[in-house]
């Protein structure tokens, strides 16, 4: 096996909550205010759902093939040349949803602090640490994941509590004045962001105690949702009519955040320990594309093409957008639909033939016996 | 290859790197004019005139030896103007005119000139929330005169106009309203707006003209984004209680059969709402309680006893009624616009009926019947229980 590397399934649910959260708290929040309104904060349950599915056919997949990833096992359920297009195919999807991650990070951090500053500048830098982490295989990027998260956790409940004083809770009302429509439909983007769960079949096959996966994968799930709805709801108090007038409306209500005159401008630290939690995010995409794509090509090390392939991220991540206007619009409006079709699509159908071959190979044993 | 070269390697590399990618738009804050305040004035020809207070730094420590005549702190503030045909317009011209460059992170208050309210403000507080750099949270005046003349004086007690104001705004004796709130009124539903209003106060005797500040007397009323008048401050403590946003205010009654005053000081306030839809009629019932402490008694009555307090809290009533009701006729009946946020509350309360006459909003705000009730507790009547100055026989138990 190609990673040696042994984690452990509370560590593999750690990583996969930055992996979501991320880039989720950046313009998701304004395109599902722009559908849901003020039910906003009902999107994220319903997008779970996707989340929770994606994290069942994972493990039903993995325990058919226990030692294998995504790229291993396609090809032995679809067959040599079916298996390796699918791989393809999702190296692919890999690679292009990576740029648009790096890409999405390097806009907000131009667009918001460094503004004259190349933007391949910015995305580069963070690329090349993440290739340093990639390095260092699945257990380093666990552990970092392990020393982050718990201080994004707590900056993201400190920063909702800051604002508290902001608040108003009847920005929230009414609750689904026009249905349920405008909440599903808000969910419509978020769930892209569920589907990413899948990135989990990259991972199980490096977790000592696999019978826990189901357990923690839904415990992920489950903390991301409401992690997602805590912060829409927060926004939503603070912002209220105007929340899809911006593109970062979290982040504008960080900026909003000021107590006592004293305790204010605090956006630089928030900023600060969001990359760090980009950081994991891309680690984690950049580490499953890697180790796929040295699995693709049957490479004995995925060490050697972490360089080369960074360099590629980079070319994508400036390839994917020719500016922010139009990654929002494909963010918005393509993204989730190309998002659920390869992460859940094509997964749902690696499952349903992979219980059909093995029915038919028990058959045919019991035929034979 | 050693791992130690190998590793003083990657560092030789990487460390720059990262180091040096904030380095590339590096700005020195001796480069830096830091802007507080911010005014907006539309000339006669429709040109804007933008009007900025900087903050004019110098050595620290160093400023006093030079005995510097500004009379405040050690920092002095400066008011440049430039033109253009929008607000970004005028900053490129502002820029022309000085060696430093705009910083806009510490702007705390904008103040538009009332040409500019009454022309439209929805462009400039598009700008405000665009940039990057501004804060949602600077307050949002409009000035009586022009914006300009405000930031011009040296006021005697703060540093600057902008502190000036940006403490009166948060004192919230009157209005307050931060870029936040007036976008949120624009766009909600009502579609009105209201925001404080300044005035110069005229200088003492012996002072210099400018030796003065501009405090918050007023409150202007915007229809979507354009000025359609102002109101006094009596009223606008009518509008804060239909806002709910009341928090400091001194009340005084006089009572039947007895001569002299009785003024009493709000603890806490609060306006309860409830929207009723009724055969067709839009019905808003306002319900506000006040807590009160006396601080001050005129007459000779002894106020510890309940009965006489009942009295008060009766007058009390009545009082806070008549100013809610005062501002309703004004603002309601008169200038028609619906500055309380009526149009959401029923939007919240009635989806589906409020769906069929969002368009006909404006005709049917001023109709919709209020109706105030108000409670008033009277709490405690200071530290004192009869009054004071008074000899025993004369005091009413």
């Amino acid at each position: 096996m190609m990673e040696k590397g042994k984690i452990s399934t509370a560590q593999m649910g750690i990583m996969m909550y930055p992996t979501i959260i991320a880039t989720a708290i950046l313009i998701v929040p304004a395109i599902t205010a722009r559908h849901a309104k003020q039910d906003m904060w009902l999107s994220p349950f319903w997008a779970s759902l996707i989340g929770f599915l994606i994290v069942y056919i994972a493990i039903q997949l993995h325990q058919l093939y226990p030692q294998k990833t995504l790229i291993e096992y396609s090809e032995e359920i679809l067959g040599k040349f079916l298996g390796k297009v699918v791989g393809l195919v999702f190296l692919f999807f890999y690679l292009h949803t990576s740029g648009i991650i790096i890409r999405e990070y390097g806009e907000f951090v131009v667009g918001n602090f460094l503004l004259h500053t190349p933007l391949v500048f910015v995305m580069g830098s963070m690329i090349l640490v993440c290739s340093f982490a990639v390095r260092s295989g699945v257990e380093v990027i666990a552990r970092l994941a392990e020393i982050i998260v718990p201080v994004v956790i707590i900056l993201i409940l400190a920063n909702i509590a800051l604002l508290i004083p902001d608040m108003e809770v009847e920005n929230i009302f009414p609750i689904m004045g026009k249905g349920i429509m405008p909440s599903l439909r808000g969910a419509i983007i978020p769930q892209g962001w569920f589907a990413e769960f899948l990135l989990i079949a990259f991972l199980l096959p490096y977790v000592a105690d696999h019978h826990k996966g189901k357990k923690w994968g839904m415990i992920s799930v489950t903390t991301v949702m409401l992690t997602l709805s805590f912060i829409n709801i927060a926004v939503l108090f603070v912002l209220g009519g105007i929340t899809s007038r911006f593109i970062y409306p979290a982040f504008s209500a960080v900026r909003y955040i000021s107590i006592a005159d004293f305790l204010e401008h605090i956006e630089a630290v928030v900023m600060s320990l969001w990359v760090a939690g980009v950081f994991v995010k891309i680690a984690v995409f950049y580490y499953a594309l890697v180790l796929g794509t040295a699995q693709w090509l049957n490479l004995s090390d995925y060490r050697l093409i972490v360089f080369p392939i960074g360099f590629l991220l980079l070319l994508f991540a400036v390839w994917s957008a020719s500016d922010l206007v139009e990654l929002t619009h494909f963010l918005g409006h393509t993204s989730p639909f190309y998002r659920i079709s390869i992460q859940l699509g094509i997964p749902l159908i690696l499952l349903f033939v992979a219980k059909w071959r093995k029915r038919a190979s028990h058959q045919k044993v019991t035929q034979q016996g | 290859m050693g791992i130690l070269q190998k590793a003083a390697k990657i560092i030789f590399v990487s460390v720059p790197l990262i180091l040096l990618g904030g380095c590339w738009d590096r700005t020195e804050v001796n480069d830096l004019a830091l802007i507080v305040g911010l005014g907006i004035d539309q000339k006669k020809d429709g040109q804007i005139m933008l009007t900025t207070e900087l903050i004019v730094p110098q050595a620290v420590g160093g400023g006093k030896m030079m005995g510097s005549d500004g009379g405040g702190g050690g920092v002095q503030t400066l008011a440049r103007s430039g033109t253009g045909s929008t607000v970004a317009d005028a900053i490129s011209n502002l820029q022309e005119k000085l060696p430093r460059r705009v910083f806009w992170g510490h702007t705390k208050v904008i103040v538009f000139g009332e040409r500019a309210a009454k022309a439209g403000i929805r462009q400039h507080l598009d700008f405000l929330s665009r940039n990057s750099q501004i804060r949602l949270r600077s307050n949002v005046l409009v000035s009586n005169g022009t914006a300009k003349s405000v930031f011009e004086l040296t006021p005697p007690i703060e540093q600057s106009s902008a502190e000036v104001l940006r403490e009166l705004s948060e004192s919230k004796l009157l209005m307050r309203v931060t870029i936040k709130d007036a976008l949120q009124m624009l766009s909600s539903d009502a579609s009105a707006a209201a925001l404080p209003m300044v005035k110069i106060l005229p200088p003492e005797k012996g002072k210099k003209d400018l030796q003065t500040i501009a405090f918050i007397q007023r409150t202007a009323i915007f229809k979507k984004d354009k000025m359609i008048g102002d109101i006094d401050d009596k009223l606008t403590r009518g509008v804060l209680w239909l806002r709910n946003e009341i928090e400091r205010a001194n009340i005084t009654v006089t009572l039947e059969g007895e001569k002299g005053n009785i003024t009493s000081t709000m603890l806490r306030a609060h306006t309860e709402f409830i929207p009723k839809y009724e055969k067709g009629k839009w019905k808003m019932i306002v319900k506000a309680t006040t807590e009160d402490d006396i601080i001050l008694n005129g007459t000779k009555l002894d106020l510890l006893n309940p009965k006489y307090t009942k009295m008060i809290e009766k007058e009390l009533e009545k009082e806070t009624n008549e100013r809610i009701k005062a501002a309703l006729k004004k603002v309601q009946k008169e200038m028609k616009a619906d500055i309380f946020g009526f149009a959401d509350m029923f939007h919240r309360k009635y989806p589906r009926e409020w769906n069929r006459v969002k368009n006909r909003w404006e005709e049917i705000f001023p109709t919709v019947e209020v109706i105030v009730k108000t409670e008033a507790y009277v709490r405690r009547p200071g530290v004192n229980s009869a009054p004071q100055g008074l000899p025993e026989q004369e005091v009413k138990q």
